[in-house]
């Protein structure tokens, strides 16, 4: 297999996102593609002992900045290190790619350069969250897009369906819509009438809203939001699992085994649903045990081929 | 430019799942809640559709749709002398 890393994006690149890769490509047979500025890379890989026909440099002189706007600059930097490793995939020589760099960038890349799957407008981007069973909830859109209309909401849930069905091995997940009150008629318009699109989908088990407090309770496979409020909420639950763990450390001198659970750094990467091709996004502030199982992530969804399901899927539920 | 603005309007609207006679020239991207996103969609099928790579300067920028109409179509003509 081979996977095309973007090695200029994130808090730490590029020496962590190598770092990470140079651990996967030690402990697996895939080759790793890695994208940015040439001289940077090489210089960086001399400090590792890695197999060196599993790791490849492939130059992209521009970056993606994260105060860019990202879709001019995809368009603009066509040389970017997250536009010539999503191409990779477009062109079949990598399999996924993997990026810590600007979400908005590396959608828009992924938009424009791979392609949306037929009937649904926006990528988004899917987080598993650990709930009270020992599973996950899936929580869908967690930053793709910040401002949606009631109809990628739909969207997102099917998507959502589709990578819970896979992930869960379930056939019909439970869908629920996140809201600040468990009434039909509760939150704001976008809530409202998403609601009513939810309710109406044949062939969606929708269970209705579901509150903040309940995103652990195992009630729900796939809880359905904005991007803007899913990842305000993906970083608080991070921010509050930190918390913990210092509390924890501080009190008790170890850390209980559940807290590691929420550790983001073990899920690594999350994958950008409803494109022609895998691209999975990774935090900004990765270091190398995130983007090693950011990579792994990325296997997960090629073995599983998530792209093609979720095709097949899409078909048969528009 | 009519016709020019006719092919941009009927892409626009089939990406925004919207009647094309909501869209005039002096039609805001904001108030078809187009984001981005859509507008350099809309750019890069013009751009396919002419063959041609309309210039680096922003032009995602424009408020207004008929501004960035007339701006493109400049640049159309200007690479046609």
């Amino acid at each position: 297999m081979k996977i095309a890393i973007d090695v200029m994006g994130g808090d730490h690149a590029p020496t962590e996102i190598i770092a990470g890769a140079v651990e996967w490509a030690k402990k697996s047979n895939d080759e790793l593609l890695l994208t940015g500025k040439e001289d940077l890379i090489a210089q960086t890989l001399q400090n590792y002992t890695y197999p060196a026909d599993q790791i490849h440099i492939i130059s992209a002189s521009q970056v993606i900045e994260m105060d860019e706007s990202p879709a001019a600059a995809m368009r603009k930097k066509k040389d970017a290190s997250i536009v010539v490793a999503t191409r990779l995939v477009k062109e079949g020589r990598a399999d996924a790619v993997l990026s810590c760099g600007s979400t908005g960038a590396q959608m828009a890349s992924a938009l424009f350069i791979l392609g949306r799957i037929e009937n649904i407008d926006r990528p988004a981007i899917v987080a598993a969250i650990p709930n009270r069973q020992g599973s996950h909830t899936f929580l869908v859109d967690v930053g793709a897009n910040v401002d949606c209309k009631p109809q990628q909401l739909l969207q997102f849930a099917l998507l959502g369906k589709v990578y819970a069905g896979i992930d869960l091995d379930i056939n019909e997940p439970r869908i629920a819509l996140l809201n600040n009150g468990e009434e039909e008629t509760k939150g704001n318009s976008l809530a409202i009438e998403s609601y009513r699109l939810l309710k109406a989908q044949v062939g969606l088990n929708f269970i209705g809203n579901i509150e903040g407090r309940d995103i652990f309770s195992a009630k729900a496979d796939v809880i359905v939001c904005d991007g803007f409020t899913g990842n305000i909420l993906l970083k608080a639950i991070e921010g509050l699992a930190n918390e913990a763990v210092q509390s924890c450390l501080n009190e008790l001198g170890k850390i209980p085994s559940f807290l590691s659970r929420f550790d983001y750094s073990r899920v690594g990467g999350a994958p950008l649903l409803g494109v022609e091709g895998i691209s999975i996004v990774c935090h900004g502030s990765s270091k190398r045990e995130a983007v090693y199982n950011g990579i792994k992530t990325a296997r997960d969804c090629v073995v599983k081929d998530i792209v093609k399901r979720q095709k097949l899927a899409l078909t048969q539920s528009l | 430019m009519e016709k020019f603005f006719e092919i941009a309007r009927k892409i626009l609207a089939e990406q925004l799942n919207i009647d094309p006679a909501e869209i005039t020239m002096e039609t805001t991207f904001e108030e078809i809640e187009a984001d981005s996103i859509d507008i350099v969609e809309m750019i890069m099928a013009l751009e396919d559709m002419y063959d041609v790579e309309f210039p680096e300067d922003d032009l995602e920028d424009y408020p207004v749709l008929g501004e960035l109409i007339k701006a493109l179509y400049d640049y159309l003509e200007k690479e046609k002398k």
